[in-house]
């Protein structure tokens, strides 16, 4: 009889921590204007980023560059200021994804994973609008992406005129965020920060001058 | 006809590495090259200059250009510090590395890591005149009408994995270099370009503190 306040207790907060586990549980969930948080993709024709890495303890930094190419595909290259390339990656169509180069420092499976599916939200990738939904939460639409694994929201404000952040999240939380600041819908945002919520990795991106064509 | 193929692949072996680098021919005095070169690193105690740096992305058509400013002085103390297109600022000395990107400051030993610790030393040796002793490459030297150009192979696998050659220009007045070529395995290079050469400056200690 004693140990029942204590079960009680347990289960209650067993409970409620299923609930709360589940980050999209109390939104609505709706159809909603699929089309809507496509118009919000960037268009990265040709961008030089100066870009900033922390990653548990460690800091890099360097210059980013993302380029559409004529063949369609996006390259996202990655080198250090004395000029030494970290990475060079190609996304194309809606999920190909191609690893040019990458020094053998960086090159663990499980990173390039990470990196590929942070830019792909970035990138407006993998946007299926026959798999998407909408969920509603207060003064805010998550537009959702089912992906392979996980889900991909770009939540923007209830009149889907601004683009709050870009989530990717596992079946019931988020695990990394994505920021534009200084966006003008359609051009190429002047800051890009993605954060990671569940192991300490950032990266911080600032646009910098123009490039000089060959 | 086994001796003539071979005669006919010497030639254009020969060839190729005359037509390698445009108005460079292989150096037929390459000791004479190394002992002036040593002459002059010995009598060279410091260098400041300013530089560009550009980098050819060559799948991507692109090019990425950055200018700063450079301190030198024997034997291993170096600062690089870019001002365009943004400030990053880097410094070695003793075997310590500081870098300022912006607000964050960092500061580490050179032997933490390797693959950094050994692009600067490269940096270093080639503006020092020690990279012909650096047993990490192996070299080449070709000379044209004013300039000497020395190709660097490296010959440790990990250098390998990130450069396929490195080249000093050395001009023939100083023998000084007057730019590095960093040949990268992907197929981009970078140059950096060393302008308003000054030797044997004194530049103060406080250039190379690490707070």
């Amino acid at each position: 009889m004693r140990k029942f306040p204590i079960l009680f207790l347990l289960y209650v907060s067993l409970f409620t921590a299923n609930i709360s586990c589940n980050h999209y549980s109390h939104m609505k969930k709706t159809k909603g204007d699929v089309s809507c948080a496509v118009k919000f993709k960037p268009d990265f024709r040709l961008a030089e980023y100066k870009i900033s890495v922390d990653v548990i303890g460690k800091h890099i930094s360097g210059l980013l560059l993302i380029k559409y190419m004529t063949d369609s595909s996006t390259r996202i290259v990655f080198t250090n200021e004395m000029g030494l390339g970290f990475f060079d990656f190609g996304f194309s169509g809606d999920t190909g994804f191609t690893v040019y180069h990458i020094v053998p420092q960086m090159n663990k499976a499980a990173l390039i994973k990470t990196l590929r599916k942070d830019f792909e939200l970035i990138l407006f990738k993998n946007m299926d609008e026959s798999k998407s939904y909408s969920l509603i939460d207060s003064d805010t639409i998550y537009h959702a992406y089912p992906q392979t694994k996980g889900v991909n929201y770009y939540v923007t404000d209830d009149q889907c005129n601004r683009l709050v952040k870009m989530q990717r999240s596992s079946k019931k939380k988020p695990v990394m965020e994505a920021f534009f600041y200084d966006y003008l819908t359609g051009q190429s945002p002047d800051s890009i920060f993605i954060h990671h919520l569940n192991f300490n990795f950032s990266i911080s991106l600032k646009k910098i001058t123009p490039l000089a064509s060959q | 006809m086994i001796k003539m193929i071979v005669l006919i692949g010497f030639f254009l072996n020969s060839f190729c590495i005359e037509a390698q680098y445009s108005g460079y021919t292989l150096s037929n005095h390459p000791e004479a090259f190394r002992k002036s070169f040593a002459d002059a690193a010995a009598a060279t105690e410091s260098i400041q200059s300013g530089f560009s740096q550009e980098k050819t992305l060559t799948m991507l058509s692109e090019k990425m250009i950055s200018t700063g400013k450079f301190w030198y002085r024997k034997k291993d103390k170096l600062r690089m510090e870019y001002l365009q297109p943004y400030p990053y600022l880097m410094i070695l000395n003793n075997g310590k590395i500081f870098v300022k990107d912006g607000q964050k400051e960092n500061k580490f030993s050179a032997n933490s890591n390797r693959v950094f610790q050994q692009v600067n030393r490269i940096l270093i040796d080639c503006v020092s005149g020690n990279m012909l002793n650096n047993t990490d490459f192996q070299a080449r030297i070709f000379e044209s009408d004013r300039s000497f150009l020395v190709e660097f192979q490296p010959l440790a696998k990990n250098l390998r994995e990130l450069y396929k050659n490195i080249n000093i220009v050395i001009d023939k007045k100083e023998y000084t270099a007057t730019s590095v070529e960093m040949f990268e395995v992907s197929g981009d290079k970078t140059v950096i370009r060393f302008q308003n050469k000054e030797l044997n400056a004194q530049i103060p200690d406080s250039v190379f503190v690490i707070r």
